[in-house]
Parts: structure tokens; C-alpha cells; sequence
């Protein structure tokens, strides 16, 4: 660093030239002024680095004027005290005092240069670590302002779980006066720390009902407003609402579920009933009306368990029943109808499924409803030829099983391939709708495969045909062990 | 020998037609009741060796019926399965932990629900 020159302010002319000749010599030039007021303002017109106070100015008793040199504007230069050799307890009083070096006279001591840098160099720390904790307390207050004025419920707590602050609407809830107090006593009754805090000392959400009755939902961050352990800042969210939502919502579903699927169950046996002749003998045509008539029933039940499936998906409540099986066992529950389904448009439905497939662990009704998804996809956009299923290992992969639908139907457009596994996504042909289905069965799909740690994708060229192939892994991998 | 006796509990009048005609064909007696309260006097005047239990149905449900039949000395031994249309795991859960020995939703797989009967009646 190089200065550009220094002060000294005093009387003792014989200790100022002294001290001008030692830094002449070192390239940095002196200026001399007064020890008062008038001495302080003729520095500041300066454009000078270090100011050097000689401390025989002083009053017997009276510190150094720093407040003085500050206010003639004189900020950013260190004050640097000239004491009298060996003086070290003015030494000393003088770096209390607001100075950030100091340097013998009488004589100066040799080499005085590098100590002014040094000043330099601690002044500019100094400010800059003052500017920092201006800011962080002006920072900390426009926090604390921002914060009390929230509708929701805010607390800050120390590391050893004392309540440091509440804002308005906590005091509201919990009462006033609590500050100090042990947070998990005063907020929860409890009389050990909450779980959430002492497994996660970071950030943290957790849900709780509140002494209003009401439900919450919390998000805790880490602040630190002085040195050492963060403190947590806690912020609840009234959620009572959106649960009386959800409770009323998960009702109605059920309900309507319900008294959907109770008329199909009637429907299906006196289906049954007819068709095995215990109403007596039908000719071949009312039989076939009967099975049209099946289908529908059996569309009609899927498209009800895909709605229910798709708000459970939605709503976060999506479980299997997983238990051992095998593909061949899958099959026997959907072919007989998927194979009816391609009959009725004229369609032939091939299947291929290795021998030597192992048992999978899934669970067997949502794979069912996987591959009447898709293979039922396949034969919707196909209008002549045959869809083909194939099940077998994945290439190079004995842990894992693929089953593919390939289709020589309308296939999918490039831009929509992406799309097709979005919720209610429905491909539009010539500005005109396909009839079936309500965009479920796909996204469904995917999820219901992606629950079994599978994988489900499409390829597809435009106007040639489509295939679907999604893995699933064998027991041996996804089995639990024991 | 002397036909088994099935006790159908469903408020859905259709459906225990439908169930009795189809079980009637399988070589089994059977008995309906429309609501709670029915369920639990026909099960004590008939003794049957097999309950068919709907879990909504008005004066009194099936887990308030299985409860009782379970407490009832002429009725605590015979096997239950419940039909229902919930498709709520809790209610599934319930259902298995009050002793029943099978649960079934509707619209059911006949095959499987067949199987169940004759499991639960010791035929196989």
C-alpha cells in the first residue's frame, strides 16, 4: 500500500521534524499542523491518510479527541498516537482510547512507515466491519418489523430452546409475557424437546394444533442474530381450513364411490345370471347384446376406479397391495376382456410372454388396470391389423421385466409423445375429440408403474404406430426381505 | 347332506337377488336381511353358517353388526365377509381387524368371491 501523506498535530516542533525526516526518508510525506481544533480542520482540507496525535496535547487525564477528529471529518484516517519513549502506559490508554497504532518520540523510533500503513489498514477493517454491523442490525430490525406484523404465528427460539421473541399473532394464540420461557413447555406442554428439533437441528416443517384449536402448519429457518448456535425462527400457517377441505373432499369421494360401484355389482351378476343361462335359454343375439353389455359395465368400472385413482394420486393418498405373483396370473385378469374389446373392432390381439419369467412383487389389480390401460389405448387409436403384447426379460437386465404393447395404429405426433402421460391430456384428431375416455388412464399408468420402481414410456411414428413399454423389477429386487 | 346356510346382509334388495339366485345355483341355502337390525335377528333365528355382511346399511352398519354378532353365543363362531362398496383403506383396515374372514369390494371377481365362500364354509 502506498500513502499519499500524513499529519501530525501537536506542539513539539522538535519531535514533528524528526518525525517528517524519518518518513521523508521512507517516501512518505508530513504535514504539520497544531494540536486543536484549528490544527484538526487544516487536516481535514488535506488530502492526507494518517493522522498522528501527538499525546502531549492532552490534558493530564483527558483522552484523545477522536470524536473531535471524526467530526471535522477526518473519518477515514486512522488516529495514530505519538508517546513519549517507554511510555508504555500511554501506550496502551492511547489504543483504548480510539487510536489504532501508536509510535515513540523523543527520539522517534526508526522505521515509523510501515506502523502508519498498518494503521491504515486496521482503520479501513474497522469501518467496513462497522458498515457490516450496521447493516445487520438495521437488517435484523426490518426482519423483526416485517415479522411482527404477520397474520401467522412467528417465534424465535435459542439453541437451548428459550423463547427470544413472538410476534403479535403468537402472543394472540400463546399469551403475553412469554418470552424467556422454555419453548416446547410453553407452546406444546411437553415437558421434552419436540421430536422435529432435536432429530433435525436445521430447517424444519411440522404440523400441530394450537392451543385455538386450530391447525398449523410450521416452517422453521435457522437465523443468527449474534455470534455461535443459530437460533430458529418458526412461522405456522393456519391450515385448519384446507384440512376441513381435505376431510370434506376425501368424504365425498369415498361417498361417491361408493354409490357409484354399488349399482355395477348388481349389474355384474344379473349379467352373469343371463349370460350362464339360469334365466333361461337367450338366442345368439341377446347374448351378444348381454356381452356389449358387460363391457360397457367393465368400462364403466374402470373409468370410476381411474377418477378415484386420479384424485388419490392428487391428493397424495395412493397405496398398493403388494403381494408375489406372476405375469401369467396378470394376464388371466384382463385378457379375456381386452381380447373382446380388440374383437369388437376387428382387431387381433397377439400376446408373447417368455417362460421363464420369475415372480414379480406388485400389486397384481393396479398392473391389470396398467395394461388395460394401455393395451385398451392401443386398440382405440388402431383401426386395422393387430395390437401385440409382449412380456419378457429386459435385454441385458435379469432383474427387471418389460412389457411392451406395439400398435399399428395412427401413432402420436412428435409434439405430443411428451404430453401424452399429463393428467386429462387427449389427443385431437382433426379438430375432432376421441369420444372415450377422460385423458386418466395413461398418467395413471405411469404412476401406478413408477410406485413399483418401473418405468413407463411411449415411442411412436406419426401414421405408423405407436408401443408402450413399461418394466417392473422381479421379486428378487423388490421383494422385502424376511 | 344338509345345504349350507348363507346369510346375505346388503340394503341393495337387487343385489341379494342377484347373490342368491347365483349361490342358490352353487348348492347353498340362502337367507337375506336388508338392514342392521334384520341381519342380527335372522342370524339368531337361522344360525347360518356364513354371514355375507354390506358395511352401510341403515339400522345399524356392518362393523356395528359384526360386533354384535361376534358377542352373541349363537352366532360367535360363524365366519363373516364383508362386501362393500369402500374402497378406503382405513375401512378395509377396520374390517380386517374386527375378524372377519374376507373382504370384498365391489363390483367383485365371482371367481375369487366363490373360492372365498368355500374357503370360509371348510369345503376346500
Amino acid at each position: 500500500m502506498q500513502l499519499k501523506g500524513a499529519i501530525y498535530l501537536g506542539d513539539d516542533r522538535e519531535a514533528a521534524l524528526a518525525l517528517e525526516k524519518a518518513l521523508r526518508d521512507e517516501g512518505l510525506p508530513l504535514a504539520i499542523a497544531s494540536g486543536d481544533l484549528e490544527g484538526m480542520r487544516k487536516a481535514a482540507e488535506m488530502d492526507i491518510d494518517v493522522v498522528i496525535w501527538d499525546r502531549d496535547n492532552n490534558e493530564p487525564g483527558e483522552p484523545i479527541p477522536v470524536r473531535q477528529i471524526r467530526g471535522v471529518g477526518l473519518n477515514r484516517q486512522p488516529v495514530v498516537a505519538l508517546v513519549r519513549q517507554g511510555d508504555v502506559g500511554s501506550a496502551l490508554a492511547s489504543l483504548a482510547e480510539g487510536a489504532s497504532e501508536f509510535l515513540f518520540k523523543s527520539p522517534i523510533q526508526e522505521n515509523p512507515a510501515p506502523r502508519l500503513i498498518q494503521a491504515v489498514d486496521s482503520r479501513q477493517r474497522d469501518m467496513r466491519l462497522a458498515w457490516c454491523s450496521k447493516a445487520i442490525e438495521d437488517t435484523s430490525g426490518q426482519l423483526k418489523a416485517i415479522v411482527g406484523t404477520l397474520k401467522d404465528p412467528a417465534y424465535i427460539v435459542s439453541p437451548d430452546y428459550l423463547i427470544l421473541y413472538m410476534n403479535r399473532a403468537a402472543q394472540e394464540i400463546f399469551g403475553e409475557g412469554l418470552w424467556g420461557g422454555v419453548c416446547y413447555r410453553v407452546f406444546y406442554d411437553r415437558e421434552e424437546p419436540c421430536g422435529v428439533c432435536v432429530s433435525d437441528k436445521g430447517p424444519a416443517r411440522w404440523r400441530s394444533v394450537l392451543k385455538n384449536g386450530k391447525s398449523y402448519r410450521f416452517v422453521s429457518t435457522l437465523i443468527r442474530t449474534g455470534g455461535g448456535e443459530a437460533e430458529k425462527l418458526a412461522v405456522g400457517t393456519d391450515i385448519t381450513l384446507d384440512e376441513e377441505v381435505r376431510k370434506i373432499h376425501k368424504t365425498f369421494i369415498s361417498n361417491v364411490s361408493h354409490d357409484l360401484r354399488t349399482p355395477l355389482a348388481a349389474i355384474d351378476q344379473y349379467l352373469n345370471i343371463m349370460l350362464e343361462g339360469q334365466a333361461g335359454e337367450m338366442n345368439a343375439d341377446q347374448k351378444k347384446y348381454l356381452e356389449v353389455i358387460k363391457r360397457s359395465s367393465f368400462r364403466l368400472h374402470n373409468l370410476i376406479e381411474n377418477l378415484i385413482d386420479a384424485n388419490n394420486i392428487l391428493s397424495g393418498r395412493f397405496k398398493l397391495r403388494m403381494q408375489v405373483t406372476g405375469v401369467k396370473e396378470i394376464l388371466d385378469i384382463v385378457l379375456p376382456l381386452l381380447r373382446a374389446q380388440a374383437r369388437e373392432k376387428g382387431l387381433a390381439l397377439q400376446v408373447t410372454v417368455s417362460d421363464d419369467l420369475p415372480p414379480l412383487y406388485c400389486d397384481s389389480m393396479r398392473i391389470a388396470q396398467v395394461i388395460a390401460n394401455v393395451v385398451g389405448n392401443s386398440v382405440k387409436f388402431t383401426e386395422r391389423g393387430s395390437v401385440h403384447l409382449r412380456a419378457g426379460f429386459m435385454p441385458g437386465d435379469q432383474a427387471r421385466i418389460i412389457l411392451s404393447v406395439e400398435d399399428p395404429g395412427i401413432g402420436i405426433p412428435k409434439e405430443d409423445l411428451g404430453k401424452i402421460f399429463d393428467l386429462f391430456y387427449r389427443v385431437e384428431q382433426d379438430q375432432v375429440y376421441v369420444e372415450e375416455g377422460a385423458g386418466l388412464g395413461l398418467s395413471i399408468s405411469r404412476d401406478i408403474v413408477r410406485a413399483h420402481g418401473g418405468t413407463l414410456w411411449a415411442e411412436s411414428v406419426e401414421g405408423r404406430g405407436s408401443a408402450f413399454h413399461f418394466t417392473l423389477p422381479t421379486r428378487d429386487v423388490a421383494a422385502p426381505s424376511g | 347332506m344338509d345345504e349350507k346356510l348363507i346369510l346375505i346382509a346388503d340394503d341393495d334388495r337387487d343385489l341379494v337377488t342377484a347373490l342368491s339366485i347365483r349361490l342358490r345355483s352353487a348348492g347353498y341355502e340362502v337367507v337375506g336381511a336388508y338392514d342392521g337390525e334384520e341381519t342380527f335377528r335372522v342370524a339368531q333365528e337361522r344360525k347360518p353358517d356364513l354371514i355375507i355382511l354390506d358395511i352401510r346399511m341403515p339400522a345399524g352398519g356392518g362393523f356395528s353388526s359384526i360386533d354384535k354378532l361376534k358377542h352373541s353365543l349363537g352366532t360367535m363362531k360363524t365366519p363373516v365377509i364383508f362386501l362393500t362398496a369402500f374402497d378406503d383403506d382405513e375401512v378395509r383396515d377396520q374390517a380386517l381387524s374386527l375378524g372377519c374372514v374376507g373382504y370384498f369390494r365391489k363390483p367383485f371377481n365371482e371367481t375369487e368371491f366363490m373360492e372365498a365362500i368355500r374357503k370360509a364354509l371348510g369345503e376346500t
